[in-house]
């Protein structure tokens, strides 16, 4: 996986937000990038924070998503893990060297202006909004790798129509290999992430692996 | 793995009727109910297997058309 084709996705892992992940996901892999992600090897010895840093490290491009930057009832703490690795990711891009300068960092959120709450810091810096529907985050993730990494700017409309197809290859190979509807709407993410990768490189551009 | 199934997806504020594959929707509702209706219709006619997906855009239901007197769900 290269540091130039790689894009490293700091968000919720919770199964409200997972929709909007798997968009993302595809939207990323669509393009032709590799999407780099906590979950995508499950090590216990391995120290999350250590994990964290080498991906952070091997990406050129960031999607930091802070839609949980907000407890959503009295009494409850709210994540702190997002903001944190955004500043190690800054800090990378800032004091790394070897070529980290250039990385390039999307900072999402579901609704506008609450970080300015919880994270004044980031105040001049553009932070972006997806309403927390899966394809204004597909647009937004679109916009940024077109008009920053590069990406073939292909509509945001087609990715969309692309990823309802990928579903319905998903679906209809995972009913074929014996698994119940119930497992298929599951949607375990490292799978999806797995298959994804599959059709792309086998269904979409047979002719065009991937990374 | 090819396939002719109809999707119902959400589309913006509206729901659209998709065949696989097709470069756009073949109908656009201003409900789920109304575009689910058209997509049974066209999914008994072709034979074709059903989808319905969500607001969240996956898939939450499969139905599969043998024949008219019996649509199974998934």
């Amino acid at each position: 996986m290269s540091f130039e084709k790689s894009v490293f996705i700091n968000c919720p892992f919770d199964n409200e937000f997972k929709p909007i992940l798997q968009a993302m996901l595809f939207c990323i892999i669509y393009l032709g990038f590799e999407p780099r992600i906590a979950l995508e090897r499950a090590d216990s010895s391995e120290v999350r924070i250590e994990k964290i840093r080498g991906l952070i490290e091997a990406a050129k491009y960031s999607i930091h998503d802070l839609s949980r930057s907000r407890a959503k009832k009295k009494g409850e703490y709210y994540r702190l893990n997002i903001p944190f690795e955004l500043g190690v990711d800054y800090g990378c891009r800032q004091y790394f060297g070897h070529g980290r300068q250039q990385k390039k960092i999307l900072i999402l959120q579901e609704t506008s202006y609450r970080h300015q709450i919880s994270l004044s810091d980031l105040s001049g810096c553009d932070v972006d909004t997806h309403s927390g529907k899966f394809e204004i985050a597909i647009r937004k993730v679109r916009n940024w790798l077109v008009n920053e990494a590069g990406a073939e700017a292909i509509g945001a409309s087609r990715i969309e129509g692309k990823y309802i197809d990928f579903q319905d290859w998903d679906y209809l190979r995972q009913i074929a290999a014996g698994f119940s509807d119930a497992d298929i709407q599951d949607y375990p993410t490292k799978e999806l992430l797995e298959s994804m990768k599959i059709w792309v490189s086998t269904v979409e551009r047979p002719q065009n692996k991937l990374i | 793995m090819s396939s002719n199934s109809q999707h119902v997806v959400p589309n913006g504020d509206k729901w659209s009727v998709r065949k696989t594959g097709a470069s756009r929707a073949s109908a656009v509702f201003n409900t789920r109910r109304e575009a689910i209706e058209r997509a049974r219709e066209i999914a008994r006619n072709q034979q074709a297997m059903l989808f319905i997906h969500g607001k969240d855009g996956r898939i939450k239901e499969r139905i599969v058309f043998q024949n008219d007197a019996d649509p199974s769900k998934g």
